[in-house]
């Protein structure tokens, strides 16, 4: 890696760099990074989660020990200032970072005081700021949200206000982590654009990833860590080259999208064998005319309506489609949560809001929403009835493999384990239907794969299951069934077999497309309420 | 990943100043306290029930006044954090002594916790029945402004009604009133403990 | 309730935060201190009546309506079920009424203020009146954390009510209930805004510029105007009872 740019000093040095956290809780340190990364160079820090690589970012951002403390050895250097030792104000005039969660990482309100804000606080020109806001702006396709309020975006369109903003100071290295978990497909094609653009415009990028399809081909560096340490660097021919049993073995998640759609068959088995297909399609969830308003700037504005909709009995159905599609609102009026019109029959029976709310159940985006009590344990028994509901909570979990956790606190569990919890309380209290709202956010292979191991026993219960998704990969790795939805309506519905495959490869190789086309004309759909 | 709770370590590097992680915090607490607050006090509708929010809302408000306090490692948190519930208050229009008493309360809470070396448990305690009595601004108006709130009253719903409520707001109540926020400030405070222990410390987060 | 907006195509009044400020002062301290005669009941009316004014040119009719609404009705209610009741009852109601109509125009204007100002205009102000950073960026982030605080109890409620987990079914365990999540999200998340302010370069020692266009316009000044003179006439009437009648 220290080959080319030798004439230029490196924009991001790190020598033997080692940290770990006070009292530990923050994150896991790491022990001897080594690495430096050039002008226009991408690097892509992997490995399973809590192998550090959130940390790295944290010290090339001066997060850590900034922010996050703890003990620090060895060097970092950005354009040459001493990120341990200068104050992070110093660092944010030539490092921009985004982060995980769209929603959590903006400060104002309104999208043009959000782009602004690392400007006005470097204390830039108020003429200077305005250009490069604009610029910043019409560079992500914000120019026709401007003025919206953030909390009226969705989240790849606040993904793009916190790239922007990023941008806007025009830093020298960009630091992103994990920016893909929260995101839509398109939304993540988008994101690769942004990358792309830096890439050429000679800004240095670390990228701290899971999914690592949309990188394929602007990378540069691929660093590997293991336990803190950097197990593997490769260049991106030699990442390329990695065999898929490999990849697999470190827990790497496909690496392009070709990787995920050729390899479905040894991400578990999707296509079901014919056994489990004879025990669908006798009983169904059958949904009528299922409708929900929303009031928009004084408008009502329908944000759901489906027809007719059915789903076999114990079926898993991955529900695609758009941010802002009306996925979430359609798992809400199922479990009956919001204002709805329409009706819910299961077995034959008319299921009322109040009955929903006692039969169908979601698991949330943020299972953390969801966890009352002080134990798992008790987290699972809260609502079941019987006196030896503590031995049937305990299989549960066993079944979940969550009996380790059964005495710890539920909000110290990893979001893995939350939503495993979660689906825990649904066993718990005999639902017929659950609804995923994306699962798998921001997790890696190994915990993606857990989850759709929790899925495919759930449904050894006979239970009927929707996934909301945006997550190719985790469709294929243990749904039945898709369901496209657009614009509040069900488009598309088809068995995942052999033909299903390509249909869902299609569907999504479309959705790329559409991102990337990305021209700067294209009016994004104002203001699309997720919430 | 998400969830740290590294609140003592900020205080080594940067002695006694706040910075602007202190600040943000004070800000996020002040938000949930005034919710806490608000959601308690709107059963304060109710007229007999308003001199009772004394006694209520200290009980829920000591659960995110104690998880505060594991963050509030330097002098002047909690003095800020008892004048923005004042702000917050007179912009909902409940006048302006609860800044006055927000201040005052807030200052006495922070030089108490201060003096426990920010992590005596009984000081905590002490520090909440301190800041608890900021609720006595709410009733201020009726005390100082009687005499001109009065007759307007007076005027406007006649004799009887202001006498009932006189019996409920008589001058010599306020000693009682600034007592019982200060008890149930107490009681609060070892439910905000009670609940940290059970919850937060188990959660990592406190 | 779509707090904080920032679409300033849909905002007709554009107020100076500052202005805001002093009107909240007057509205506030005229209502609570209320004062006596024919010429303070205009004051009080005129005062009173405003916040729901500037809400429905806001562009929030629809919430100037019901919050007017409200409180005619309550105040109806203390005038008239006053005299009809008697004892108790009497008192509870017209009580309660009372105190419901006393904070509907004071919430209303703090609904206004909120609603119409944005972070970005609020720190440009009070850098203006050269507020301190302690002072400044909790309040901004107070603004700012009001809605995500109501998303995440939307999310919790929505839980809560999946499980039955009522008031009723729980007891004082249901505050519990409802915090425990409440607070353990609200921190998460105030962690990774820190994390992203800081990275960002808030709290520098260097002034920090502000591209938020504030300034006082004619119609500040007209606004403070009434503000100063409702203020003025209110002190004048308790300095000189009787002076103003």
């Amino acid at each position: 890696m220290k080959k080319e740019t030798k004439t230029e000093a490196p924009v991001l040095f790190m020598d033997d760099v080692s940290f770990s956290y006070a009292g530990g809780r923050s994150g896991s340190g790491v022990e001897g990074i080594s690495l430096s990364l050039g002008k226009g160079e991408v690097a892509l820090l992997c490995g399973r989660s809590g192998c550090g690589k959130t940390t790295v970012t944290r010290l090339a951002n001066g997060l850590a020990p900034h922010f996050y403390e703890g003990s620090e050895t060895g060097t970092v250097r950005v354009c040459g200032l001493d990120v341990a030792h200068a104050q992070l104000w110093e660092t944010a005039r030539f490092v921009g970072s985004v982060f995980q969660n769209p929603k959590t990482q903006f400060y104002s309100v309104g999208v043009r005081g959000e782009i602004a804000f690392g400007c006005e606080n470097l204390g830039f020109e108020p003429a200077d700021i305005e250009r490069r806001v604009d610029a910043a702006a019409k560079e992500f396709n914000l120019t026709p949200l401007i003025d919206e309020s953030l909390f009226s975006l969705s989240g790849g369109q606040k993904q793009r206000v916190a790239c922007s903003s990023a941008a806007a100071t025009s830093p020298a290295l960009i630091v992103l982590d994990e920016p893909s978990s929260n995101l839509d497909f398109e939304a993540i094609v988008q994101l690769r654009s942004a990358i792309a653009r830096w890439k050429t415009e000679g800004v240095a990028v670390l990228v701290a990833e899971h999914r690592l399809h949309y990188l394929e081909g602007i990378v540069d560096h691929v660093l590997y860590l293991e336990n803190g340490r950097l197990a593997h660097r490769w260049t991106a021919e030699e990442f390329a080259r990695l065999d898929d049993a490999e990849r697999i073995q470190l827990g790497l998640r496909a690496r392009s999208i070709d990787d995920i759609f050729r390899n479905s068959g040894c991400c578990g088995t999707p296509a079901m064998s014919n056994a489990q297909k004879a025990t669908l399609g006798k009983n169904v969830v059958r949904f009528e005319n299922l409708t929900a308003r929303f009031r928009k700037n004084g408008v009502l504005e329908k944000t759901l309506e489906i027809a007719s909709l059915e789903l076999p009995a114990g079926s898993i159905t991955a529900l695609v489609g758009a941010c802002g599609a009306g996925k979430s609102t359609f798992a809400e009026a199922v479990c009956g949560l919001n204002r709805c019109d329409g009706t819910v029959t299961l077995d034959g029976t008319r299921l009322g809001k109040r009955a929903r709310r006692r039969t169908c159940f979601m698991v949330m985006q943020d299972a953390s929403h969801q966890l009352f009590s002080e134990s798992v344990l008790d987290e699972v028994t809260l609502g079941m009835e019987g006196p030896d509901r503590q031995q049937r909570g305990l299989d549960i979990l066993r079944d979940l493999d969550l009996d380790p956790f059964a005495e710890d606190h539920p909000l110290s569990l990893s979001g893995g384990q939350r939503q495993r919890v979660a689906i825990a309380q649904a066993l718990a209290t005999n639902r017929a239907l659950v609804v995923y709202d994306e699962p798998t956010s921001g997790l890696d292979l190994f915990h993606m794969r857990q989850v759709a191991e929790g899925i495919r026993r759930v449904r050894e219960r006979g239970i009927t299951q929707v996934v909301i998704t945006h997550d190719p990969e985790f469709a294929l790795s243990c749904c039945t069934h898709v369901a496209v939805m657009d614009r509040g309506r069900i488009t598309e519905t088809y068995p995942l077999e052999e033909s299903g495959i390509s249909r869902l490869a299609s569907f999504f190789w479309s959705k790329y497309h559409t991102g990337e086309e990305d021209p700067p004309i294209r009016k994004t759909p104002s203001s699309r309420q997720k919430e | 990943m998400k969830i740290t709770g590294n609140a003592s370590a900020s205080t080594s590097k940067t002695g006694g100043r706040l910075v602007g992680k202190d600040l943000i915090n004070i800000g996020i607490f002040t938000a949930i306290y005034f919710v806490v607050v608000f959601a308690v006090a709107c059963l304060g509708f109710i007229p007999i029930l308003m001199a009772a929010i004394c006694g209520i809302v200290p009980l829920v408000a000591g659960i995110p006044y104690m998880l505060f306090l594991t963050r509030a490692r330097k002098f002047g948190m909690i003095t800020i954090l008892g004048l923005l519930i004042g702000i917050i208050m007179f912009i909902t229009g409940m006048g302006y002594f609860s800044i006055a008493t927000g201040l005052v309360f807030g200052l006495i809470a922070d030089l108490v916790w201060k003096s426990g070396g920010y992590a005596s448990a009984s000081r905590a305690i002490l520090s909440h029945g301190i800041f608890s009595c900021w609720i006595i601004g709410n009733f201020l108006p009726f005390l100082l402004t009687a005499d001109t709130y009065l007759p307007t009253v007076r005027a406007q719903y006649g004799d009887a009604y202001v006498n009932e409520l006189m019996t409920y707001l008589q001058p010599e109540l306020y000693p009682i009133l600034l007592v019982a926020c200060f008890v149930a400030g107490i009681i609060g405070g070892f439910i905000g403990r009670a609940v940290l222990k059970k919850h937060f410390k188990r959660a990592g987060i406190a | 309730m779509e707090l904080l907006r920032s679409n300033a195509g849909e905002r007709t009044v554009r107020l100076d935060p500052r202005t805001k400020m002093v009107m909240l002062f007057a509205v506030s301290t005229v209502l609570l201190l209320g004062g006596n005669g024919g010429a303070m009941f205009a004051v009080r009316t005129a005062m009173l009546l405003f916040p729901f004014g500037l809400l429905a040119i806001s562009g929030r009719t629809r919430a100037a309506g019901l919050m007017l609404a409200a409180y005619l009705g309550t105040y109806a209610l203390a005038a008239f079920a006053a005299p009809a009741l008697e004892g108790m009852a009497s008192t509870v109601i017209v009580a309660t009424a009372t105190v419901v109509s006393r904070f509907v125009p004071t919430l209303a204007l703090a609904y206004f203020v909120f609603a119409t100002t944005t972070v970005s205009e609020f720190m440009a102000a009070m850098a203006r009146m050269r507020m301190p950073d302690w002072i400044t960026i909790p309040l901004s982030v107070l603004f700012r954390f009001f809605p995500t605080l109501g998303q995440e109890a939307r999310a919790i409620n929505s839980a809560m009510r999946m499980r039955n987990i009522t008031p009723t079914s729980r007891g004082f365990a249901y505050a519990e209930n409802c915090l425990v999540p409440l607070m353990s999200c609200a921190v998460s998340i105030g962690e990774d805004l820190s994390a992203a302010a800081l990275a960002r370069g808030l709290g520098a020692p260097w002034p920090r510029t502000n591209i938020a266009s504030i300034g006082f316009t004619p119609v500040d000044a007209a606004v403070i105007a009434a503000s100063l003179a409702a203020t003025a006439i209110l002190a004048l009437g308790l300095a000189f009872p009787g002076a103003i009648a």
